[in-house]
Formats: structure tokens, sequence, C-alpha cells
């Protein structure tokens, strides 16, 4: 106490000049508008400043807690995506009527003409030929060819499909192809002449090919393209997703698949 | 003495000397200095920090700037200890040493004048100013003003105490 009293004594000039000074200053920051307001500018920055640095602690000091929160929530999302790939039940959309079945890729397609997708689970997995397949919820491809754990897949990036789509939600009805050069520009060729759309609407599949429901959507419109004859003209479309870089995969199937399978075959001729 | 001298200089400038600037913002005079440098140096530093205190008090409150005229006296008053021992002679300040050309010579006079003029005119220009975009071009007239306050002084010592006179009237 004693030593506090004598630097006190020593720097009293100091602590009255100061004194003095902050008085000053408070009178003139509580009366002039220009002073007060670079005041608080000033002060406002320092508290800003303090804050960030106070949160910036704060943040390193919960580091370990958020290590353990992230791997929890890793270890949850590992759980999920084990469970996901053991799944092996359909799901039934009794609203939809189609049924649904997780799956995942063994091969994608490479972007080459005529490449085709290996996926899994095949025959064994109640996997039926014909079963579209969507990724992401949009349509990927539609099972050819079957195995007992794995089936072959023709993907839309394949040169060799061709799938009925519509342009809009309510638009004209068109088949889908892909010429076998740009992955990212498929064709939709013959579109009516009529048919009105920009560049960016959304095409769907039309469910007319029984491999989709209807309203699944594909892609969305580039441009158009050439006409094809004097009533038809082609529509470039991008798909909605890298169709080469795909993993997880669902197959779905009509719940009256077998039904309209038989009643789709063309008659026999007479 | 010192502190009617004070009192008055105060009324005067804020009454009748703070007008004369024949430059305008140029040449903004600040009497009220001189009855602070008449203070003699060998008087305590409290005295002249609560002198400068006073005198700054005293003219925000005559010319109704709240607080600049403080926080600028303040800052001289704070400061002349150290300007009166940097001027000091050699030897010391005698006890009856006065601060004029008499006692301690035109040079002490005016160095200590200029310097406290400075001073002041600086911290003025800083609190009236207050945003630092604005104060490069403040800041000449502050020095200009500082330099005319000094010519101001010297004419008051030559006025009230003549280089041959012993005692001044104020």
């Amino acid at each position: 106490m004693r030593n506090l009293w004598l630097l006190l004594q020593r720097n009293a000039f100091f602590l009255a000049f100061a004194g003095l000074l902050v008085l000053s200053l408070m009178v003139l920051v509580q009366n002039d508008g220009s002073a007060r307001s670079s005041w608080f500018r000033a002060t406002g920055g320092v508290a800003a400043l303090v804050e960030d640095q106070q949160q910036q602690w704060a943040n390193y000091l919960r580091l370990a807690e958020q290590n353990s929160d992230l791997a929890a929530q890793n270890a949850e999302l590992r759980e999920q995506l084990l469970s996901m790939r053991t799944s092996s039940e359909w799901q039934t959309d009794p609203d939809l009527g189609w049924k649904v079945k997780k799956g995942w890729l063994v091969k994608a397609p490479d972007g080459q003409p005529r490449s085709m997708a290996l996926g899994t689970p095949g025959a064994n997995g109640d996997i039926r030929i014909q079963s579209g397949v969507l990724a992401f919820g949009s349509a990927f491809g539609s099972v050819v060819d079957l195995g007992q754990e794995h089936v072959r897949i023709l993907p839309l990036l394949n040169t060799a499909g061709t799938w009925s789509c519509r342009l809009g939600q309510n638009g004209a009805v068109a088949p889908l192809t892909w010429d076998g050069r740009d992955p990212n520009r498929f064709s939709l060729n013959d579109v009516p002449r009529y048919a009105q759309f920009q560049a960016g609407d959304t095409v769907f599949t039309s469910g007319y090919d029984l491999k989709f429901p209807e309203g699944i959507s594909v892609g969305t419109v580039i441009e158009e393209g050439p006409a094809s004859g004097s009533e038809f003209k082609t529509v470039y479309v991008a798909p909605l997703l890298d169709l080469t870089s795909v993993r997880h995969i669902e197959f779905i199937r009509n719940i009256s698949d077998s039904e309209r399978t038989v009643l789709a075959q063309p008659l026999p001729a007479p | 003495m010192n502190g009617l001298r004070l009192v008055l200089l105060v009324a005067l400038q804020a009454l009748f000397l703070g007008e004369v600037a024949p430059f305008g913002e140029w040449s903004r005079p600040q009497w009220a200095l001189w009855a602070l440098l008449m203070l003699p140096p060998q008087l305590g530093p409290f005295t002249k920090l609560l002198a400068g205190f006073g005198m700054g008090l005293g003219l925000d409150i005559a010319l109704g700037s709240y607080g600049h005229h403080m926080v600028a006296g303040t800052v001289l008053g704070g400061a002349l200890p150290t300007i009166h021992s940097l001027f000091s002679p050699r030897d010391g300040y005698e006890v009856t040493n006065k601060p004029t050309v008499r006692d301690l010579g035109t040079r002490w006079v005016i160095g200590v004048t200029l310097s406290a003029a400075l001073l002041y005119h600086l911290a003025l220009v800083l609190v009236d100013t207050w945003h630092a975009h604005l104060l490069g071009a403040a800041i000449w007239p502050a020095l200009t003003s500082a330099v005319w306050t000094t010519f101001c002084c010297l004419l008051m010592h030559l006025l009230v105490i003549p280089p041959g006179r012993k005692n001044s009237s104020l």
C-alpha cells in the first residue's frame, strides 16, 4: 500500500495532467457533435476489434468440443452410408405407385459413346430388366442386363439410348438422345415447331417409356438447335448432373410393372 | 497578479482581440497565451498545469467553444514545465527571473512563445478538426496562426513590458 502511495506521489503530475485532459475531452465529446461521432466511431472500431479477438479466442477454446461434435457427425454419416449400402428392401411409394430400392454403381459411364454402367445389387436384389435408374432424383438410365449380384445399366450417356421426355411439366413430348460427343449436351429431337420454351426450362421424363414415372427431371434447355424437317426442330439439353461421377443410385419399378409390360406389347399381326 | 492577467486577457480575447486576424483563418491569434507565458518559469508544474487548464476553461466559457480550449490549454499547461526546462539558462532560473526580454533575453522569449503557440494551435486544430482526412488541410493555417500568435505575444511584451522597464503595469 505504501509503495502504491509512493508510486502515485511520484507520478502525481502526470496523473493530474491525465485527469484534467480526460475531463476536458469529456466536456468536448459531450458538447461537440463532430468530436462525439469521431469518438463513437473510434470506440466502436476498438470494441469490434476486441469482440472479434474474443470470438477468436472462444472459438479456439471450443476447438476440442467442435472436433468431438464433428467426429460424432462423421460417425453418424458413416453409419448412414453403411446402412444405405446394405439396405436391400424395396420401399413403396403408394401415391406414385412406384417402388424404390437403393443401390450403387460399380462402374460409371466414362463418356465414351457406347459405354455402359455397372450397378449392384442384381437379380438377387430383385432387380428386373427395364427398371429405371435414378441418381440424386434425376434420370440416369435403365437396367438392360442382369447378373446375380450386378446389373448392366444403359445410361443416358450412351448413343444407343432413346428416352421419352417432356419440355416442361406440360410441354411437348420428344425423344432425348446423345450424339456421343459432348457429355453436357443432349438432343431432344423431333420437337414440334409449335412447342414454346426458353433456355433454362427443365426437361422431365414423360413416363411413356414405362421405365420412369413422369416428372423426373432430366436436364435443362440450353438452346434451340437446327430444324429437323419443316415441322420439327431440335432442342439441346444439358444434364442436371455429371453422369460420369455418380456413385449412389436408386432402382425404380412400377407396382404394376408386370401388367404394364404385358399390355404394352404390340398386338400380334392378325 | 498572474490570475488577474489571465482573466483580463481571456476577456479581451473573447471581446475584442480575437477578431484581430488580418489573413482570416491563416492568422487566428490566441492572445490569452501571453498571460500564461507570463507565469514565472520557477513556478511549480502543478500551478502551470492548472493555469493552462483554467485559461482554456475561461476561453471556452467566454467563446462558447465547449472543451476545445480546455484540451489545448491542458496540453500546453502540462507541457509548459518541459518547455521551460528546455529553454532554461545553463545555471537554471534565478528566483527573481521574470519571463521577459529584459530578464531572459529575446531568444528565450521567442523560443518559448513560438513553442507554446505551436503546441497550443496544433492541439486546438486537432480537437477542432477531429477527422484525420481533414487534418492535412487544417494544419497549415494552424502553423501560420501559431506564428501570428507569437508575433502578437511579442507585441504585447513590447507594449506592456518594454525591454528597458523593470515593472509592468499588468
